[in-house]
């Protein structure tokens, strides 16, 4: 092979893997700089003076704290109780949902009966259903994760009917034609043929339900990240504050990973799980 | 007329009223008999109501204006008596090639070993071995139109509707698919309406030709086309090349038509 030719058959090659290599880098990297930026943006502000440690203590002790509420099981506790009632009020609300919005999108009576009532609920701020729903159902799970299912469940109902109603016509005729049943349909081929926009939906109703059980932990008290920030505020416990924030920003972190990754193993079929493309 | 008629459909016409738009009329007085076992070709340009035929009769569509009867009973939804290969093929796209093929013969209550046993014969003779697993987002355009060919045809119905269904091949696989139709409609002898936009492929496959008039469709004239296809000399022969020749003006002067149409 001659000079000119290798000059110009080994640079395209040799570019390619480091392009690969600084993509995946970049990627990883891409999503923790600004994180860290934050971090350290903190860091300097409560050792500068601008601010007194008590307004804003810095991370090192706030993740002291952490460390600390871990070791004495605290965190545990807390972190149990509200992840409990976050992923119980947001399979509620997803199960719920997905059921409520395929049988609107598909059955005339159902869409009749629960439109008006879906529109007006979607944007009334719920939180100020709480002081009934602890009339009603007391101070404990109960109405914590009913809260959490009033919020999340709108966004479920909403997108499935979206979704629900946008399966391709010839897809549920090729159903039909084969000899699915009219009830079939619905389980065996709108409610798969949806399941990407409904995914949507769970991926926005996760946050909401884990926000929710925070506020309502909150204005209730009890066990919980939402409780113990507050009985922390009460003693003026300012990194125990911080701390919760910190404990609830990685919780939220890996829920919503977490559906992320479901959504990628449940979607296998689909073309966004397919090979990366240039557009 | 060939034997009993099988389909009847008199006098149809069909309107779509698409919500806050102007109607419109997709086939206006439509009147065509399907003999038992006949293999019916349906050629029209583009937009003149070939496939909302096709859906009518298999009960997609509710039929407004006139009747469709199947066997003598009126068309009442659809059934897997009368199997339907959609234009886009419609596969289930989170389903396997073998899933979509299977999901016909579950509902038809086959046991297991046979279910598989049926949906592997279809996929290997449609040409898609070695893709059982593949899903429809995986394969192209022509695969994905082969799969649906078998999904329809591994459910034996007796009555085959085939919108298009050789549209996405290339030359070669078109013709291989279309001695491969024919000689499953020789062997089981299905009745078939067949709407396709290639004059050669309606003259090779199809003992009538229906040609419709640009939109709104109606039958314009029915061409019989029997040869001896078993002639492999049938593609050169004169009878042949001037059927196809007949039938080729008939349709020009309706696409001429339908494009005037279409542009004003
Ligand atoms: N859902 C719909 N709403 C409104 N108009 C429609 C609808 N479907 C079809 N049409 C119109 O009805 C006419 C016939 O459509 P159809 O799909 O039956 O034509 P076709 O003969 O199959 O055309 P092609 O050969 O291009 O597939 C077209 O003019 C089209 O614009
Ligand atoms: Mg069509």
């Amino acid at each position: 092979m001659s000079e000119i030719e290798t000059r110009f058959l080994a640079p395209p090659a040799a570019t390619g893997i480091r392009l690969d290599l600084t993509g995946a880098v970049t990627r990883r990297a891409g999503a923790i700089v600004p994180l860290l930026a934050v971090i350290v943006a903190w860091e300097a502000a409560s050792r500068s003076g601008i601010v007194t440690p008590f307004l804003l203590p810095p991370i090192s002790a706030v993740l002291g704290r952490v460390w600390e509420d871990a070791i004495s099981g605290e965190l545990a506790l807390n972190l149990g109780q509200t992840l409990f009632r976050s992923l119980a009020g947001f399979a509620i609300a997803g199960a719920g949902g997905v059921a409520l919005g395929i049988l609107m999108a598909r059955r005339r009576w159902v869409r009749w009966f629960f439109d008006p009532i879906v529109s007006v609920g979607f944007p009334m701020p719920k939180i100020a259903f709480l002081p009934i729903f602890m009339l009603w159902l007391g101070l404990y799970d109960v109405s914590k994760i009913s809260m959490a299912v009033f919020n999340a469940i709108f966004p479920v109902i909403t997108a499935t009917i979206a979704a629900a109603e946008g399966v391709d016509r010839p897809l549920l005729w090729s159903a039909r034609s084969l000899g699915a049943s009219e009830r079939q349909l619905l389980r065996e081929i709108i409610l798969p043929a949806a399941l990407p926009q409904i995914l949507t939906g769970l991926q926005v109703a996760l946050p909401i339900s884990m926000i929710v059980m925070i506020v309502t932990e909150m204005m209730m008290g009890g066990q919980g990240l939402g409780g113990a920030m507050i009985a922390a505020s009460r003693f003026a416990d300012s990194p125990g504050v911080f701390a919760g924030i910190v404990e609830i920003a990685v919780a939220g972190l890996c829920l919503v990973k977490g559906i992320a990754l479901l959504r990628g193993r449940l979607l296998a079929w689909h073309q966004e799980t397919q090979e990366p493309t240039t557009v | 007329m060939p034997d009993a008629a099988h389909i009847v459909i008199d006098r149809v016409s069909h309107e779509y009223r698409p919500a806050r738009r102007r109607p419109v009329l997709a086939l206006d007085d439509v009147s065509l008999a399907v003999g038992e076992r006949e293999f019916l070709a349906l050629l029209g340009p583009s937009g003149c109501g070939k496939s909302t035929l096709l859906y009518l009769v298999g009960g997609f569509l509710p039929v407004e204006q006139g009747a469709i009867r199947v066997e003598g009973r009126a068309v009442d939804g659809p059934g897997p008596d009368r199997g339907i290969v959609f234009q886009h093929f419609a596969l289930f796209p989170w389903k396997t090639v073998m899933q979509n093929v299977l999901y016909g013969l579950e509902k038809k209550g086959l046991p297991r070993e046979e279910r598989l046993r049926v949906a592997r014969e279809f996929i290997e003779l449609v040409g898609l071995a070695g893709f059982e697993d593949s899903y429809p987002a995986q394969l192209s355009g022509g695969m994905k139109q082969r799969a649906a060919i078998a999904r329809t045809l591994a459910i034996d119905p007796s009555i085959l509707l085939m919108d298009e269904p050789f549209g996405a091949l290339d030359a070669q696989t078109r013709s291989l698919m279309q001695a491969e139709l024919l000689r499953i409609w020789q062997r089981s002898r299905k009745t078939v309406i067949f709407v396709t936009h290639d004059v050669q492929e309606a003259v090779f496959l199809a003992e009538r030709i229906a040609v419709m008039s640009a939109r709104p469709g109606h039958i314009k004239e029915i061409v019989e086309a029997r040869f001896d296809r078993a002639n492999p000399e049938l593609l050169r022969s004169r009878q042949f090349v001037e059927m196809v020749d007949h039938v080729w003006n008939l349709v020009r002067g309706e696409a001429i038509l339908a494009e005037r149409s279409g542009a004003a």
